[in-house]
């Protein structure tokens, strides 16, 4: 019967088969070796390119996005059982900026405490009006649609909206609610 | 592993979100998708976006680090973190997460360290994943005693308790306490089973005490435990294998080509089965079924050939790459981390012989980094046409500002908002001054201002002058005409006054606005070609990062899909190797059979003379 069957903690009792073990040894040390110098140089890699990524990412929003002009709009959800989201459009002193839709994933990480930062615009300094309309599921699994206004004075510097999303119990139904994030 | 973050700040376990980007990160992580999270905490954290978070952040960052397989710069972040002013609990559960991932790298001394860290009880899975990982690193570091103290105390008898007797039985064997060994598998091979997984650490068990015996000399024993294998678990094949074996060890041949001749119809990938090809024609020989074992050798012989020819193709595949590639085709990509996990190979020839290879860690987490590397590599290329694109952008604006510039510079040369803004105060003196005299007739309209002077003048007439009844009435008259324009006059005073004050007013914020515009056209003069050259400075320097990183995660994925392809090649040379290895033998059996045919053929015709 050939010691091929030789389970790992079986005792091995030959010489050839002693010998065919140590060869294999030494091979596997080698392997851990070579898997462990190549798995540092990807760790080293990996830091490097996040690094990168984080510098590149600023840079976009200082090009794109001057903090003078920039206005960031996000998203939460307090609980949100009342409401299934699918969708919110926006829309800034009457014009449309902007339309996202939701996947399950996306939602969930709502519920779960998640913000999104749904979309940046470059505003001038002034009175603005925002116009975000929420589409989705609501009470009794009926298609919803509700609307939510703001107006808001944009100064110098950075400005963030969030758009909240709450569970009104005593009404029974969702709430919207835009405020300036202080 | 991590679901949720750190640190908690109300009952229900999830954090109250302060700052709009620490929220923005969780957003990621809640999804799993670590890269894009780590990415948006590093520049939150240099913008200092994340005041009201600054401790959980750090921590967070640790935790996606370690999601994400960065291990190494999670444990420079525990190492310094994990401190008393963290909750214990929290502590020790990272330190757990971190061993285990360490272990599965192979990084066996920082596993320990890690474990080490650990100060009290996990909750309680953890805890039994804890206490087997502890006792694995002490058997890979052959502190066998050690690790038979540790699992011989196990409590309960629940799944963790079963694979707790099975590692104790190996830490047995390896440190020369067989017989012990043997009836804790004994044991393990009687249980009754809830669930699969329990099955197959039976048969497992059954198998490995079984396999003991035969290699033991002690085949009678070896036959109860191989029965107890399921027939149609993973370890069948073995199992059916060892039955012949040990009915053959006692010449029980018949008996032993029951279970081979069923095993022989299996998959021939298997080598028990490829045993059995050879094992049939044996016990037939030794029945004196000398032709049917001959024919069965080279039956053997002719599927050991084919299945070398596959192999041969399969390993051609692999070392051209192309395995890998069409993995990576089928693979989303879309998110990265320590917890993916390949499930099944890709649709392909050579994926049959690579199966087992999913079991091992280093495969999965070799598979693991060339998986990120691929994302990475991805994520520059994005990058260096984004950099392409805000060259361009920074190119444009530039030209459109020197562009404007001239036409600003001649504007603001033309516009005297100093000497407006003197106007405009001299206009509040005399109002002032207006105001306080009481003066009407300096707010009368042009028509009025007309009309006074004409009164004026009537009145310094010489001819009104004269004492004559007409004179007298003309005077008279003028007299009340003056008086109507006055009254008048002192009537629309006031508005007249409020008005004009109005206006001014107006005036002056127009003045202050367009003050405050040119400042800061005039600030934007000087910042500007500061900005771009900043902005080209930044850019500039950015693109040939990319090129760089890019250049080196090419060449550790090159490094890494050779490591690959060489574990998955020397697989499958492996078991070419051990085909190759019966065939020679195969070979010398059935040259064996024909040589005592024709001695057999040769003996009878010699005695018929």
């Amino acid at each position: 019967m050939t010691a091929a069957f030789a389970q790992d903690l079986a005792p091995l009792d030959s010489d050839s088969a002693l010998a065919e073990a140590q060869s294999m040894e030494v091979g596997e040390a080698q392997a851990r070796i070579e898997f462990r110098s190549l798995d540092q140089d990807v760790q080293s890699l990996k830091k490097e390119v996040l690094d990168l990524n984080r510098d590149l990412f600023l840079l976009e929003e200082e090009l794109l996005f001057p903090a003078n002009s920039q206005v960031a709009f996000f998203i939460s959800m307090d609980v949100g059982e009342y409401f299934d989201l699918d969708a919110i459009k926006l829309k800034i002193d009457g014009k449309d900026v902007s339309n996202y839709l939701y996947t399950e994933r996306e939602v969930s990480a709502l519920h779960r405490g998640g913000v999104h930062r749904m979309h940046m615009e470059n505003l001038k300094v002034g009175d603005h009006e925002l116009v975000a309309v929420f589409t989705g599921k609501g009470p009794g699994v009926r298609d919803y649609r509700r609307g939510a206004t703001m107006s808001f004075k944009k100064g110098i510097g950075a400005k963030y909206v969030e758009l909240k999303i709450t569970d009104r119990i005593t009404k029974q139904q969702p709430e919207f609610v835009i405020k300036e994030w202080e | 592993m991590l679901s949720q973050p750190l640190a908690a700040d109300d009952k229900s376990g999830l954090t109250i979100v302060k700052d709009a980007h620490f929220g923005e990160v969780l957003f990621y992580f809640y999804q799993e998708d670590y890269f894009p999270a780590i990415v948006r905490l590093l520049a939150a954290n240099k913008q200092t976006q994340l005041e009201n978070h600054i401790d959980e952040s750090e921590l967070l960052l640790g935790g996606l680090y370690l999601s994400y397989g960065h291990h190494l710069q999670a444990a420079e972040i525990f190492e310094r973190l994990l401190v008393d002013s963290v909750d214990q609990d929290i502590r020790d559960r990272t330190w757990f997460f971190l061993a285990k991932v360490w272990y599965q790298r192979g990084y066996l001394a920082e596993s320990q360290h890690a474990l080490d860290k650990i100060e009290t009880e996990l909750p309680k899975p953890l805890e039994a994943e804890r206490t087997m990982l502890q006792a694995q690193l002490l058997i890979d570091n052959s502190q066998h005693d050690q690790a038979i103290a540790l699992l011989g105390d196990w409590p309960g008898e629940d799944t963790w308790a079963s694979y707790a007797k099975f590692n104790l039985a190996v830490a047995m064997v390896r440190s020369g306490r067989v017989n012990i060994a043997a009836d804790i598998l004994d044991q393990l091979g009687k249980i009754n089973p809830q669930n699969e997984e329990l099955s197959s650490l039976r048969d497992k068990a059954n198998l490995v005490l079984g396999y003991a015996y035969l290699q033991d000399g002690q085949p009678v024993a070896a036959k109860a435990p191989l029965q107890r294998v399921r027939l149609d678990g993973p370890f069948s094949n073995k199992a059916l294998l060892g039955v012949g074996w040990a009915d053959a060890e006692v010449d029980h041949y018949r008996r032993a080509l029951v279970p081979w001749m069923e095993l022989k119809d299996r998959d021939l990938l298997d080598p028990a089965v490829q045993e059995s090809m050879l094992a049939i024609p044996y016990a037939m020989a030794k029945l004196n079924s000398i032709s049917q074992a001959a024919d069965h050798y080279l039956n053997a012989i002719e599927a050991f050939y084919e299945e070398t020819r596959r192999i041969d193709q399969a390993i051609y595949r692999i070392e051209s790459g192309e395995f890998l590639s069409e993995f990576l085709a089928q693979d989303a990509l879309e998110t990265t981390g320590w917890s993916w996990k390949l499930e099944a190979l890709p649709e392909a020839p050579e994926s049959r012989f690579l199966l087992h290879l999913l079991a091992t860690h280093r495969f999965q987490e070799g598979l693991k980094n060339y998986r990120d590397l691929s994302y990475l590599l991805r994520n520059l290329d994005q990058w260096q046409q984004s950099v392409d694109v805000y060259r361009n952008m920074l190119d444009t604006r530039e030209l459109a500002y020197n562009e404007r510039l001239p036409r600003i510079e001649k504007s603001l040369g033309q516009a005297d908002l100093d000497g407006m803004a003197a106007r405009k105060l001299e206009f509040d003196a005399r109002l002032n001054s207006i105001e306080g005299s009481a003066d009407s007739l300096a707010l009368a309209t042009e028509r009025e201002f007309d009309l006074w002077g004409e009164i004026i003048a009537l009145e310094r007439n010489p001819a009104l002058q004269a004492s004559i009844p007409e004179a007298e009435e003309i005077r008279d008259k003028v007299m009340l005409l003056r008086g109507v324009l006055q009254w008048d006059l002192d009537k629309e005073f006031k508005s007249r006054l409020w008005k004009i004050r109005r206006d001014l007013r107006q005036t002056g914020e127009a003045l202050v606005k367009s003050s405050r515009s040119r400042r800061q056209v005039e600030e934007a003069m000087r910042n500007e070609p500061l900005l771009f050259a900043e902005f080209n400075r930044r850019v500039g320097g950015l693109s040939p990062k990319i090129d760089d990183l890019k250049a080196r995660v090419e060449i550790v994925m090159d490094r890494q899909r050779v490591f690959m392809l060489g574990v998955a090649a020397d697989e499958l040379r492996a078991q070419k190797h051990r085909l190759d290895t019966y065939t020679v033998q195969a070979r010398f059996a059935l040259a064996a059979i024909y040589d005592l045919a024709a001695t057999a053929t040769a003996d009878a015709g010699f005695g018929s003379r």
